[in-house]
C-alpha cells in the first residue's frame, strides 16, 4: 500500500495540501524506483555510456572531499535516499538517511566543523563505480543503476562497504534529482557509517 | 592465563568498581565479559522485543540474549514465547531469519520439528529414536513477561517479577507511552545497526552523561545555532533544570523537561519535508501533537539493555568485550494522525546522522585510550558524595541530582558489580 492510500482521507483535518500529495508522491516514487530497478530491461550501449562520466564526476568529488562542489550537482529538489533494505519505503520503513536539498547542505556544513567528532578526521574514502546500466527516464532525463564498493579507512582503521546505487539524473548537465543507495551491510551492522553519502 | 586454568573466584569485583572510580579490566578483559554475558544478561531481565512485532499467531522475530541466539514468538493461543534458538537435537540454530511468520520451525539439519511455543512435534524416522516423551526435548525457554507491550525475558531461575524489578522506572516508563494517543505504541520493522568497536558499557556510561552533550555533540548544537533553533542537547548543563536520576538495579532517567519549557518540537531544525506536514496538523488545529514527531525527553534506560531515547528503542547487544552493536528500533504513534510518524522518520534521521556518530567516535576513542595498562583507572566521581551514598546506594529508591552527576553511571556499575560479585543461578525451562 502506498502511503498516500495509508492515509485517510477524512484524517486529522482538511484535504491533503497539494504540497504534503507532493511530499508522499515522492516517497511513492522513491520506493517504486527502489523496488522496480531489477524489473528493468537490458539498457541502451549508448546511454550508459552518456551517464558514465556524471557517476565518475560524482565518486570522484565525494572522495576528494570536494563536497561544495558536490552540493552543486544537486537538484532543488533533490532527494539522497540511504534505505536499510532494497525493500524499504521512505514512509513506513527506517533510513538511515533521507535527504532534500537543506539537508544535503547541512551534511556538507557538518563535514567542514572541526568538531564533528564523527569525521574528524576524516575519512578517506575510495570509491569503485561499475556495471553502469542506464534507461531513459518519464519525465525526461536519465535512470541509472551501477555497483559500488566504498572502501574506508580512518583511525587506522578499515572497512569497505558494497552495494549499489540508482540516480535519477536530469538536464543536459545531468544533475542528481535522485539517488538511492543501497548498501547490504547496513542491515547487519556497520561502524559510523557517516561516511556514506 | 588461558580459558581452562581462569578462576572467576580470583576476580575482585569490590576492587574494580570502587565508589568513585572503576577499572579499564571491566572494558577491556575477555573473560570478565564472558561472565558478563550469565551473571549480567542472562540473569537480569532483558528487554527482547515488542508485541507489536509479532502481533499473529506463529509471527516470530530472532535477536540475541547475552550472545545466546533467542527466538521471540507468538504461540496459536496467542501468548508470546521466548525461546532460546537451538535445536534440542544438536544444537543447530533452528531459525535463520530476523523475522517471518511460521506454522511450524523445522531445523534445517535433521528435520526435528517445534511449534511456535517450542514444543518439539515431530523428528523424522521417530522409531529408531528411544525418546517417547517429546516434552524433554523442546526449545530450550526463557522466563518472559511483558509490562506495556514490551517484552522481557531473563534466564534467572528465581527471577523477582518483572515490575518489581522496574520498580520506580515504571514511572517515566509510563509516561513515555502514556503521550501516544490511546496510550498505544508500536514499533517498526527493520532498525538501524550500528557496531563500534568497543566494550558494550560504554554506551551505558553514555546514556544519562549530561556533560557529554556540549562537547562531543558540539556540531549537532552548531547545525542548530546556524539556523536560530536551541537544540536539547545546547542547554548549559551547569545551570540547567534537567534531572538526572539513578534508580534501583542499575535504571536510569534523564529528565530533559524541565530545561526546554518551550516544548520539544521547538528544539527542532528543519527536517526534510517538515512543513507540509506540519502546516497540515497546524490547520486542522492538532499542532499540539508536534511534539509527538520528537521524543518525550525523557530518557529511560533499563540496565542492562534497553535505552528509551527521542522516539527510538536503543537495544544495546554486546558481541565481543571490545565490540557492540546498537539495534536502533522507531516507534510509531498508531493512534495519531499520521502525519506524525511521517515526521518521526525524518526526526529519527537527524540525531542518528548528526549526533551518533560522535558518540560512536567517542567509545571508540575510550575503547583505545582504554588499552593503556598503565593507566588503570577511569573517574566517576563528578557529584559525589551522593545524597543516598552511604556505600549501600544499591537499596536505596532513587538519587536525584543535575544532569552533570555520574551517580547514574556509580548506581549502575555498583548493581553490575553485585550481580558479578553474587552471581545468579541461570536455567533454562
Amino acid at each position: 500500500m502506498t502511503v498516500a492510500a495509508a492515509i485517510p482521507p477524512e484524517g486529522p483535518g482538511p484535504e491533503a495540501s497539494s504540497d504534503q500529495a507532493a511530499v508522499l508522491a515522492r516517497y511513492d516514487d522513491l520506493a517504486g524506483l527502489l523496488a522496480g530497478v531489477d524489473d528493468r530491461p537490458r539498457s541502451d550501449p549508448d546511454l550508459s555510456a552518456a551517464a558514465t562520466p556524471a557517476l565518475m564526476h560524482e565518486a570522484r568529488l565525494l572522495d576528494a572531499g570536494r563536497f561544495e562542489d558536490w552540493l552543486c550537482g544537486w537538484t532543488d529538489d533533490a532527494v539522497l535516499w540511504v534505505p536499510l533494505s532494497a525493500t524499504a519505503h521512505p514512509g513506513t520503513d527506517q533510513s538511515l538517511l533521507l535527504d532534500d536539498r537543506r539537508r544535503l547542505a547541512e551534511r556538507v556544513e557538518w563535514r567542514r566543523d572541526p568538531a564533528a567528532w564523527g569525521q574528524q578526521p576524516p575519512s578517506r574514502t575510495t570509491r569503485i563505480v561499475g556495471g553502469v546500466e542506464a534507461w531513459p527516464a518519464p519525465g525526461g532525463g536519465l535512470i541509472t543503476r551501477s555497483s559500488l564498493l566504498v572502501d574506508e579507512h580512518r583511525h587506522g582503521r578499515h572497512q569497505q562497504l558494497a552495494g549499489y546505487q540508482i540516480h535519477e539524473l536530469v538536464g543536459d548537465d545531468l544533475r542528481r534529482r535522485t539517488k538511492i543507495l543501497v548498501v547490504a551491510a547496513l542491515g547487519t551492522g556497520v561502524r559510523n557509517p557517516s561516511f556514506l553519502l | 592465563m588461558t580459558a581452562i586454568d581462569f578462576d572467576p573466584s580470583a576476580i575482585d569485583f569490590t576492587q574494580l568498581v570502587q565508589p568513585h572510580r572503576v577499572h579499564r579490566r571491566l572494558y577491556t578483559d575477555p573473560q570478565i565479559f564472558g561472565l558478563e554475558m550469565t551473571r549480567v544478561f542472562a540473569a537480569s531481565w532483558c528487554y527482547v522485543g515488542h508485541e507489536s512485532e509479532i502481533p499473529e499467531p506463529g509471527d516470530y522475530r530472532t535477536t540475541t540474549l547475552g550472545l545466546r541466539p533467542v527466538l521471540m514468538t507468538r504461540g496459536r493461543d496467542g501468548a508470546v514465547n521466548v525461546l532460546l534458538n537451538r535445536c534440542a537435537h544438536r544444537g543447530t540454530v533452528v531459525v535463520g531469519e530476523a523475522g517471518g511468520c511460521a506454522k511450524r520451525f523445522v531445523c534445517p539439519y535433521h528435520g526435528w520439528t517445534y511449534s511456535p511455543d517450542g514444543r518439539l512435534v515431530a523428528i523424522p524416522f521417530p522409531g529408531d529414536h528411544p525418546v517417547e516423551d517429546y516434552s524433554t526435548l523442546s526449545l530450550g525457554r526463557l522466563e518472559a513477561a511483558s509490562y506495556r507491550g514490551f517484552v522481557f525475558a531473563t534466564l534467572n531461575a528465581d527471577p523477582e517479577p518483572l515490575e518489581c524489578w522496574l520498580g520506580e522506572a515504571r514511572e517515566a516508563f509510563d509516561t513515555i507511552i502514556d503521550r501516544h494517543p490511546g496510550g498505544e505504541i508500536a514499533v517498526m520493522g527493520s532498525p538501524q545497526l550500528l557496531e563500534f568497536a568497543g566494550n558494550w558499557k560504554l554506551s551505558w556510561d553514555n546514556a544519562a552523561d549530561g556533560l557529554h552533550a556540549t562537547f562531543a555533540h558540539h556540531s549537532y548544537n552548531t547545525l542548530g545555532e546556524m539556523v536560530d533553533t536551541e537544540t536539547v542537547l545546547a542547554r548549559d548543563p551547569g545551570s540547567t533544570p534537567m534531572v538526572s536520576m539513578a534508580l534501583r538495579n542499575g535504571h536510569m532517567v534523564v529528565d530533559q523537561r524541565p530545561g526546554i519549557p518551550q516544548g520539544p518540537w521547538a528544539t527542532m531544525r528543519d527536517v526534510p519535508f517538515r512543513e507540509p506536514l506540519e502546516s497540515r496538523l497546524a490547520d486542522a488545529g492538532a499542532g499540539e501533537l508536534l511534539d509527538l514527531a520528537t521524543g518525550s525527553m525523557l530518557n529511560l534506560s533499563l540496565f542492562p539493555n534497553l535505552i528509551f531515547v527521542g522516539n527510538q528503542l536503543l537495544v544495546v547487544e554486546p558481541v565481543a568485550v571490545d565490540r557492540t552493536r546498537l539495534q536502533l528500533w522507531l516507534t510509531s504513534a498508531p493512534g495519531a494522525p499520521p502525519e506524525i510518524d511521517l515526521l518521526r522518520l525524518r526526526v529519527d534521521e537527524d540525531f542518528v546522522n548528526f549526533g551518533t556518530p560522535d558518540d560512536l567516535d567517542m567509545f571508540e576513542r575510550v575503547q583505545r585510550g582504554l588499552s593503556i595498562p598503565e593507566m588503570e583507572w577511569i573517574d566517576m566521581s563528578r557529584g559525589l558524595p551522593d545524597d543516598a551514598g552511604d556505600g549501600d546506594a544499591g537499596t536505596e529508591a532513587t538519587i536525584s541530582g543535575p544532569i552533570t552527576s555520574e551517580a547514574p553511571q556509580r548506581r549502575y556499575l555498583a548493581h553490575y558489580a553485585e550481580m558479578m560479585t553474587n552471581p545468579a543461578a541461570t536455567r533454562a525451562r
